[in-house]
């Protein structure tokens, strides 16, 4: 598909882009860099959240899946001594795995009726982590996870170094989420999206890869977890509610889901919002409010997210260009 | 006469109280082009519908060469060959020709997944391309290439259909109206598209109202009446019997 | 042992009559607008917060405050039905994700406004109803029962015997024909959403004294109606009563015999089961494609 000249202007975006995730830190307070670590995990997960939505189907379960790949790597790591990177590695395909059976009862949905279905299928495994003390703890949950072990004299206790190795990781998955959607897989997960019948009258078994898509988004999202428990140290049941999956859909739908930079637009800004502007009013309590406020906004004013902007905001840089050359308007097809 | 490559027999489908197709029987000879007509309602789409695995036919057999196949699944048939399109123009209409085209080689993309992630498919991408951009120059879409599906013609539309089912190799390819409305040139561009598939070894099955081209294309016809055989035969036989005039000339007032 | 089955009988009895009105106001939401509205849940926590400020800070008489809950959580439906259904009306998902909006906005103007611990609410009357022996319904049970039957009978009487009822069905069997034979599609939306909002609205407002409110009461409500209005088929009123009769039935038992956890997993199970075998509901129509 990539077959014309890459933009040269991309790669020098590209490489400031790397410049300043590099350097960002060096400008942030300790807790703003404990923020960012968590910004970093939340962009993969809600990037592993639109691999999912690419074949049309909304999920509200991807938190809990997130959970399970935390309950998994927490309890590889603690109760059977695992290697927190090697029970990192497992708690994502634990999660995976978890997809791959729930399938066979959600893909027998669609629409709506899957979008409570896998709501549904994550209360049951929440309740399960509440109910059963061993080995999930409860309702209060696990504690003293071990965290991600010192490399020579780097603690990855620390946000800084905890930082890159979140970059480098959710890095590495999204260039692997962007060649899935850029390769024939991602085709038939669109095509699925526009007309499953036909895409089956053609041989595309849509039941698989409807499956393929929650299970590679699951893995991800349980990655996700998995970064996030180890850096916290606990986790419960509650981590992972409903409230939480709300967050990552207005992630989605603030920044828009049909170009993959979207819902990370999305996740950023509205992170930088509530850090630095709701955070320096110090309006704690009020902040789901204005999250509510902003959700409602969106959908109304901006019903195609953030992402929408960024074509009109070439338009207009364009326009204003004394000589445009031919610069095609923007790669993605929406 | 050689062994038939499609055959259904005593097909019935019900849906409820009704009955769409009524213990059908007909056979369709390898390399041929075989009409189905019948006025609306008459059960060719449900036909079709059961013999390309959309729904389980109620009793009766589909038999696919020589295999019984009743109640396999789209996908599976589609895999051996039994390809079908739709009535109306169903395309993937947020997509390029190219892409359109692309989904139908589905079943010939022999990398695994992740030969597919990593990229390292591109020889298997490239020749893929090569027999799309092919399949879109045979059906006139060229300069196309590169334009939605959504913002073809009608008719470029029905020939983009066509070249997506053609690009998942059928053996035999169910077609379900495809002149509709078409004006005469796209039509005649149309018969002479479906003669040169039928040429490259596709069987095919076609369901029409349009007399002029069924009569110019089919090497035999199955005519159905509420869901029953009415009648079979060449395209001479059928055009003068009676009892298709009458269900006909039945359904032409409403239809003409 | 007779007794304890007899006295989760009058409790399951209890249980189904509020869940009725809150599954019963989310069908007719559904059913005439084709929206989820997710902040169902804290139009149920409104209500029960209407009567925390008249009723228990105010000192207004608790009955009084049960209608005015009705009245008020009403008029937020309408605000909802104004301000986001009716902008929203082509776009079901869009709907849905504004709903979740407004959840957020009444679950912060509750904190804001009453903290977020239990509001205490002093029982408006002591008294209670010894059925058998050890067996005892309390008055304040028996009124919710009492008016949950009643409301539904109202809405019974009003669906099938005025104009606005019958516009009401109409629109819920087919929106495009009900709108081609001349009813007022927004006309019709206001009337649904102040009547299923206000009905979710008299649920908190009736049981607020049995439950201790909280801003985040809401969460458990919607899981269990989306698990009634599941079971009972998604836009069948009388499915919905059917199914919050069974599931309260089914969930109070196993809260008595078993464990609460273990019955919301079985509530869960029972709506998944339902959603793989048949989508529509136990009590649904025909599959329509
Ligand atoms: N999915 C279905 N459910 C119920 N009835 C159907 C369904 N599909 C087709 N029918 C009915 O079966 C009969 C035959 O329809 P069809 O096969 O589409 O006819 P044709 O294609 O010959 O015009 C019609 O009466 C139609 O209403
Ligand atoms: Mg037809």
């Amino acid at each position: 598909m990539s077959r014309g000249k890459v933009n040269p202007w991309l790669w020098v975006a590209g490489i400031v882009l790397l410049a300043t995730l590099i350097a960002l830190p060096f400008g942030l307070s300790f807790s703003q860099r404990e923020v960012a670590v968590l910004l970093v995990i939340n962009v993969l997960l809600v990037s592993s959240y639109r691999l999912m939505t690419l074949t049309g189907e909304w999920s509200l379960g991807h938190v809990v899946i997130m959970g399970v790949g935390a309950y998994a790597s927490a309890l590889f790591s603690k109760r059977l001594g695992v290697p927190v990177p090697i029970s990192m590695l497992l708690g994502a395909v634990t999660a995976g795995a978890v997809a791959a059976l729930l399938s066979f009862p959600l893909f027998r949905m669609k629409g709506f009726y899957f979008l409570i279905g896998s709501f549904a299928a994550g209360e049951v495994i929440r309740l399960i982590w509440k109910y059963f003390t061993n080995p999930f703890g409860g309702p209060k949950g696990l504690k003293l996870i071990p965290g991600f072990p010192d490399i020579g004299p780097i603690s990855f206790f620390e946000p800084l170094p905890y930082y890159y190795l979140c970059l480098i990781v959710v890095g590495m998955s999204l260039f692997f989420l962007y060649r899935i959607e850029r390769s024939r897989i991602g085709l038939t997960f669109h095509a699925i999206h526009w007309q499953d019948k036909l895409a089956e009258s053609v041989g595309v078994n849509t039941f698989s890869y409807r499956m393929l898509a929650f299970v590679l988004a699951s893995t991800f999202a349980g990655l996700c977890g998995a970064l996030y428990v180890h850096y916290i140290g606990t986790i419960n049941p509650n981590r992972f509610d409903v409230e939480e999956m709300v967050f990552v859909l207005i992630w989605a739908i603030v920044g828009g889901t049909a170009t993959f930079y979207g819902p990370i637009l999305g996740v950023v800004v509205l992170t930088v919002i509530n850090e630095v502007i709701l955070r320096a009013l110090g309006f704690d309590t009020a902040r789901p409010m204005i999250y509510g406020f902003i959700l409602i906004a969106s959908v109304l004013f901006l019903p195609n997210g953030l992402e929408s902007l960024v074509p009109k905001l070439q338009a207009w840089r364009t326009s204003r260009r004394t000589a445009p050359e031919g610069t095609p308007a923007s790669e993605e097809k929406a | 006469m050689s062994q038939a490559i499609l055959e259904v027999r005593d097909l019935t489908r019900t849906f409820g109280g009704l009955t769409a197709v009524n213990r059908l029987n007909f056979s369709v000879s390898p390399g041929s082009v075989h009409g189905l007509i019948g006025p609306n309602g008459a059960g060719k789409t449900t036909t079709f519908n059961v013999i390309s695995g959309f729904y389980a036919p109620t009793t009766g057999q589909v038999i696919y060469q020589g295999k019984n196949v009743s109640g396999m699944t789209t996908v599976s048939l589609a895999r051996i060959g039994l390809i079908r399109t739709f009535q109306g123009t169903t395309l993937f209409k947020e997509f390029t020709v190219l892409d359109n085209v692309k989904i139908g080689f589905h079943g010939s993309v022999r990398s695994t997944l992740i030969a597919q992630v990593l990229g390292a498919d591109r020889e298997e991408l490239a020749a893929i391309e090569k027999q799309a951009d092919e399949l879109i120059e045979f059906f006139g879409l060229a300069d196309l290439r590169n334009e939605l599906a959504a913002n073809l013609s009608h008719g470029h539309q029905r020939a983009l259909g066509i070249a997506v089912a053609l690009a998942a190799q059928p053996k035999v390819l169910l077609l379900d109206e495809p002149f509709t409305g078409m004006n005469p040139e796209e039509t005649s561009r149309m018969m002479t598209l479906v003669r040169s598939v039928r040429d490259r070894g596709v069987t095919i099955m076609l369901v029409e109202h349009d007399m002029h081209a069924i009569m110019g294309l089919c090497d035999k016809i199955t005519v159905m009446n509420f869901g029953s055989l009415l009648t079979e035969g060449t395209p001479q036989q059928v055009r003068t019997n009676p009892k298709v005039i009458e269900a006909y000339l039945g359904s032409a007032i409403d239809a003409a | 042992m007779s007794d304890l089955i007899l006295q989760t009988i009058v409790n399951a009895v209890y249980a189904a009559s509020y869940m009725s009105l809150i599954a019963v106001g989310l069908v007719l939401i559904f059913g005439v607008m084709g929206v989820i509205n997710f902040a169902h849940g804290e139009l149920y926590m409104a209500g029960a917060y209407v009567v925390v400020a008249l009723y228990a800070e105010s000192g207004m008489p608790f009955l009084v405050a049960v209608v005015l809950g009705l009245v008020f959580v009403g008029l937020l439906g309408l605000l909802m039905e104004i301000s986001l259904f009716r902008p929203l009306r082509d776009n079901p998902l869009g709907g849905l994700i504004a709903s979740i909006g407004f959840l957020l906005i009444l679950q912060t103007t509750a904190v804001l406004g009453f903290g977020v611990r239990m509001a205490h609410i002093p029982p408006p009357t002591q008294e209670k109803i010894e059925l058998l022996n050890g067996v005892v319904l309390t008055h304040q049970r028996l009124l919710v029962i009492i008016a949950s039957v009643a409301l539904l009978s109202l809405l019974y009487l009003f669906l099938h015997r005025t104009k606005y009822g019958w516009a009401m069905r109409a629109c819920a069997q087919d929106r495009e024909a009900a709108a081609l034979q001349g009813i007022s599609l927004s006309q019709v939306s206001r009337l649904a959403m102040f009547i299923g909002a206000g009905l979710a609205g008299v649920a908190g407002a009736l049981t607020a004294p049995l439950v201790s409110p909280t801003p985040y009461m809401g969460h458990s409500v919607i899981v269990t109606a989306f698990i009634i209005i599941i079971v009972g088929g998604i836009g069948q009123l009388e499915g919905a009563i059917v199914a919050a009769i069974l599931y309260a039935f089914v969930h109070t038992f196993v809260t008595t015999f078993f464990d609460g956890v273990i019955a919301d997993i079985t509530g869960l199970l029972l709506m998944l089961m339902v959603l793989v075998i048949k989508p529509t509901g136990l009590f649904g129509a025909k599959d329509r494609v």
